[in-house]
Order: C-alpha cells, then structure tokens, then sequence
C-alpha cells in the first residue's frame, strides 16, 4: 500500500477523535493525537497536563513576540515541534491518522493525504458532552463554543486559513446524519478508493 | 490640532498596535504606514514636497558628511546610515556564522574553563556581552543558547539560568557601544556620536553593571546551576571538539580577520572620521568580496524584513516630527520636570525602560530621539546626558520581560524548542529584579557623573 496520511479536523463534540481512532484501527495505522502531547512532554520535560493547557492553543499576541521566525510563546513553540513530528513522519513515508494540528494544510505537498473536516448538529454534540463529561446542557454548549473558539484560533493563526472551511478539505461531513460508526463507515469506503486511486 | 497633526498621530499608533499585535508581518506595518505618512501627511494635509524630499533623505548618499564626517551633523527622515550599517554588519555576522565562528568561539571557552559549569556560566555572560557590543544580540544568543544546551545535556545541568543570563549579559552589552544595539545607532547617528562616546559613557555604566549582574545571577541560580555529574570529573572526551566547529579553516580566518577590521574601524572612527555608514558598507563588500561564490547565499541570507522595517519606521516617525507632534510631548515632559534636570533624566530613563519592557525599543528609540532634542532646545537640558538615559533606558528595560528585546525572544525560543520551555512567570522572576537592578545603578551613575 502506498502512504496514506488520514487528516481529521473536528469539531468539539463532533465525534471526530472517535472517528479517527476507527478509522486508524481499519487501516492499521497509528492514530497521533495523544500521542504528540506524550512526546512533547517526555522532549519538554513538561508535565502532561502543561502540554495539554498549550496544545493546539493560541498564543496570547499581546504576550509573545516573533523575531525571524524565533517566537517566545511557549503555544507556537509546541505547536512547531508538534508540527514538525507530523512533517517528519509524513516525509519518512508513514502512514498514519492525525487529528488536528492544521495537519490538512502542514501536510498537504504529500500525494497520500486524506483531509476530513467532522462536524456535527450543535443539539447532537451538545448531548455527547453532557453524557461523556457528565455537564449540563447550558455547560456543555459553553465549552464547545470554547473548544471550538480556542481550535479556529489556532487553525487560523498557523496557516492563516480558515478553520472548517470546506475548500481546505477533501471532505467535510456531518456526523450526526449518519452516526458515529456509519459515519466511519462511509469515511473508510471513501479512503479505500482514494488509495485505489493512488495506487 | 491640525489634520496633518491628526493624521500623523493616527497612523503612529495604528503602526504601534498592529506591529504588537503582529497580525500583519511588522515590515509591511511600517512600510504602509510609512505611504501613507506621506501621502496622507506630507503630500494631501502639508502639500509640502520638500518634506517628502527630506523625509526619503536620498540626498544625503551625495553628501560627503555622509561618509566622512569632520563634524558632529545631525539627520532627519530616513536614517540611511543606521539602515547601511546594520544591513553591513548583517553580511558580515552571516560570513562569521557560515565559517563557524560563534560556535568555535563558545566550544573554545568550555574548554578553556574545563568544562566547569560555574566557570561556563561566568565566561559565557561575560562573552555574551564582549560580543553584543559589536554584533547584534540575536546571533549572539542563537549560538551561545544552542551551545549551551548541547553543554548542558553532556554536562548534566540545567541551561535555563544559563541562557537567561545570556540574554541579560547580551542586551547589557548592546548598550555599552553604538553599535551594539539598535537603539544606540539611531541615537547615535541621529545626534553624530562615535563608537567612543558610547564606549565612554554607556559603556561605563554597563561595565559597572556588569559585575552586579554577575553576582546577581550567581546568587539566585547557585542552587540550578549545580551539575548532577561531579564537577571535578568532567568526560572531556564526549564534547564536541571546538576545531569541529570550523567548516573552512579559510573561511574562518578570512571572516576572524573581517570581524577584527570591523572592530578596529569602530573603534577609531572618531580618529578617521569614518561614518558607520562607510564602514558598514565597506565591512560588507570585503565579506561579499572574499567570499567569491558564497556571496549570494550570504546576501540571500541578511535579513532584509528588518531594513524595510526600519525604512517605514523612520518616515513613520517624520511624520510626528514634522507636524511638530513630538515637540508637544518634549514639552509636556518639561514642564511635568518643571526644568529639573534629575527629573527629566530619571523620567526618560526609567519611561524608556518601561516602554522597551512591552513594545519594540527600536520605534520607541526613533520617536523619542527628536523629543530629546526638543527638550533640550527648550529646556536648555544637556542633550548628551538625555541621549545616554534613552539609550540606556531602552536596552536595559528591554531585559525586563521575554517580549522586551529580540534576545529575549530568541533565547527563550532556542531553550523552548530543545525541551526548556521559559514562561513569563519564570523569566521575569529572575530578570525582572536584574532590570530593576541595573536601572538603578544606572541612575546613580548618570545623576553622580553628569548633573
């Protein structure tokens, strides 16, 4: 099989770390998500919890600064070294999924890649975070607008595109008309022809 | 207040906000602010031709003054010299890189140290600063930060107090000298001071300051700085070799021996009545010269975002000082002096120091250059003692925050990308106090010395 890079950007509460977990799991691949904040940390020497209050976070403007391409926001520098490791696995020729990390426009120079926005009805994702993170309805509809706020800042800040923008990917789907599992389904036909495609 | 007035000031502080805000890269900031500077200001509000005329300042590459200056001039509009000189040092700094002698230079020292972390930790704030005062702090921290993390690793110490002294020692070198510093060439080649005024004024303060800061640092990081591995038995054996730094042994002397000219012509251009500008253009085509092939790559290389910058910037500025704008803030610093000369030195001190803590120094440098002028004209204020607490000011404040100076940046960025992320609440603890520090005895000094 030649390389292929699965890119999924989400939404909060769109399901789409689920999907990209199935999605990795049928075409035996890695799966990096989690796996970026761990290898930040033990390079860092940060705990955990550090690197995920930086991951895919926006740096604060008024408090950082950049000189040739040197920034002290500590954000952008996990944002590169994160960015780099995708770089560095697409150009060894590995294949794998990834969430996030603007990995749709990072990675775009490589032929194998498959970029899939998730997104989901407000109502749907709504219920999925009070029933996962066991929040109220109000709660929950506010850390998806805040999820989701602190993502398009990132996304928009790194490649200076725009977030969710259907133009930036292969597909963008809406998991709530098919469900989580039909919408892996469907994303798994779609993948297997665009490798047949390749191929 | 006029429309010419109106506009100018407008265009100055949306160029501040965006440049902070850093949306839009900085060059293209100031260069459109710079159009419509004179545009707006000079050609539809003044309908003055002239302006524009001295504004762009592109007589003064006929002028011999430019070149070869018997006596002290002062510049208006674009300051091409400060731009030449910089953009001079720039292909020479990128020769100096490319032959591996930042790197040499820092493994050299470990060495002769014996790879001792205290010692390490002495030589290198002290090299830091040496080296800032001829080169600018950026590359200055590029290398020593990366080598000291390569050092910190075999030696098993932590290299974050290391770098934070680094960067403090740089920008505590860029002040002692005109060349040192950004600020400190406007200054100087706005007012035509030499190389040795700097040295004999600023330079005393930062040496003074220097020997503090060495205390300092080694007070609050005693407990970081002790190495895992005993000190005594260094493995000498796993470091890199300082003669592996050097890619070309020709290069390396060619661009030793480039760099020592360049020292030597600052130094004496006092004496040869050489202007920066001269020297900086000169220093760049012997680099580009003896570089045969390699001079493309090298011009490739120098860092021509900053030039354009630094172009807008100053018909930014002209802007302010043409509609008179900056003469209203000279006075309103006199009169809230009421005349005292200790107040007017302490209040452009400290508020430059303030400032360069949390916005570029290099605008704030070439706003309050013409303010200092004015103040002095009107208060009858010794200009030169002005001019030094605003260069001082601007260095040192920059120290303050890890937004304050490029070093700053830079360093924290290299120690961040190899695992030794700096936050604001870790920087300023220890440097906060240095800045405050060296502020202080940098007031004393100018008030024993000079009123």
């Amino acid at each position: 099989m030649s390389q292929i890079i699965i890119s999924v950007g989400r939404e909060f509460g769109s399901g789409g770390r689920v999907i990209a977990e199935a999605l990795a799991e049928r075409f035996n691949i890695p799966v990096y998500d989690r796996h970026l904040i761990t290898n930040i940390a033990e390079k860092t020497g940060l705990t955990h919890e550090e690197v995920e209050k930086y991951n895919e976070a926006p740096k604060s403007r008024l408090m950082s600064r950049r000189v040739r391409g040197f920034s002290n926001s500590i954000e952008d520098n996990i944002a590169e070294m994160q960015f780099e490791f995708i770089e560095k696995k697409a150009a060894e020729g590995e294949s794998f999924v990834v969430v996030g990390r603007c990995s749709e426009t990072k990675l775009k120079k490589y032929k194998g890649l498959v970029s899939i926005f998730v997104l989901g009805d407000m109502d749907a994702k709504t219920e999925r975070i009070m029933n996962l993170y066991n929040l109220s309805k109000t709660e929950a509809k506010a850390l998806i607008e805040k999820k989701d706020r602190k993502r398009k800042s990132y996304h928009n800040y790194h490649t200076g595109l725009h977030w969710g923008d259907s133009r930036l990917y292969d597909i963008s789907i809406n998991s709530t008309r098919l469900g989580i599992d039909g919408t892996v389904d469907f994303l798994e036909q779609y993948i297997k022809a665009r490798i047949e495609k390749n191929n | 207040m006029g429309a010419a007035q109106v506009f100018a000031v407008i265009i100055f502080v949306v160029m501040f906000l965006m440049i902070v805000l850093d949306k839009i890269e900085r060059q293209y900031v100031t260069l459109g602010c710079g159009l419509l500077t004179i545009v707006v200001v000079f050609a539809v509000c003044m309908h003055s031709g002239e302006v524009i005329l001295d504004t762009l300042a592109f007589k003064d590459f006929a002028t011999a003054q430019f070149w070869y200056q018997v006596t002290e001039s002062e510049s208006k509009g674009i300051n091409w010299a400060t731009i030449i000189f910089i953009a001079g040092m720039m292909v020479m700094v990128e020769g100096m890189a490319k032959a591996g002698f930042f790197r040499w230079l820092c493994l050299r020292i470990a060495y002769l140290v014996k790879c001792k972390t205290i010692p390490i930790f002495i030589t290198f704030m002290i090299m830091s600063a040496l080296l800032s005062m001829f080169i600018d702090s950026i590359t200055v921290i590029m290398f020593l930060a990366a080598v000291t993390i390569e050092l910190a690793q075999l030696l098993k110490f932590n290299p974050v107090p290391m770098i934070l002294s680094e960067i403090f020692c740089a920008n505590l070198g860029g002040s002692a000298t005109m060349c040192g510093d950004p600020p400190n060439i406007i200054v100087g080649t706005s007012l035509g001071f030499s190389f040795f005024d700097f040295l004999s004024n600023t330079g005393i303060a930062a040496g003074i300051s220097l020997v503090f800061c060495v205390f300092y640092f080694l007070l609050v990081f005693r407990k970081d700085l002790i190495s895992k591995s005993a000190d005594g038995d260094v493995d000498m054996s796993k470091l890199p070799k300082p003669k592996d730094a050097v890619k070309s042994k020709k290069d390396f002397i060619i661009s030793s021996v480039i760099f020592g000219i360049a020292v030597i012509l600052l130094v004496t251009h006092s004496m040869t009545h050489l202007t920066v500008a001269t020297i900086g253009l000169f220093i760049a085509l012997i680099t580009l010269i003896t570089a045969g092939k390699g001079a493309i790559e090298l011009i490739k290389k120098v860092d021509y975002k900053t030039i354009l910058f630094f172009i807008g910037l100053f018909i930014v500025v002209s802007g302010l000082e043409e509609t008179g704008i900056l003469v209203f803030i000279a006075d309103f610093i006199g009169n809230i002096s009421g005349g005292n000369a200790m107040i007017m030195t302490a209040i452009i001190l400290w508020i430059s120091a303030l400032a360069s803590a949390f916005v570029d120094n290099i605008p704030f440098a070439a706003t309050m250059v013409p303010v200092i002028q004015s103040l002095s004209a009107s208060t009858g204020m010794n200009l030169t003692t002005l001019a030094w607490s605003l260069s001082i000011g601007t260095d040192i404040g920059g120290s303050a925050t890890p937004i304050g100076a490029s070093a700053n940046v830079v360093g924290t960025s290299v120690a961040a990308k190899n695992g030794y992320p700096i936050g604001w609440g870790k920087y300023c603890a220890k440097l906060a106090p240095a800045t405050l520090i060296v502020l202080a005895i940098s007031t004393v000094y100018l008030f024993v010395r000079y009123l």
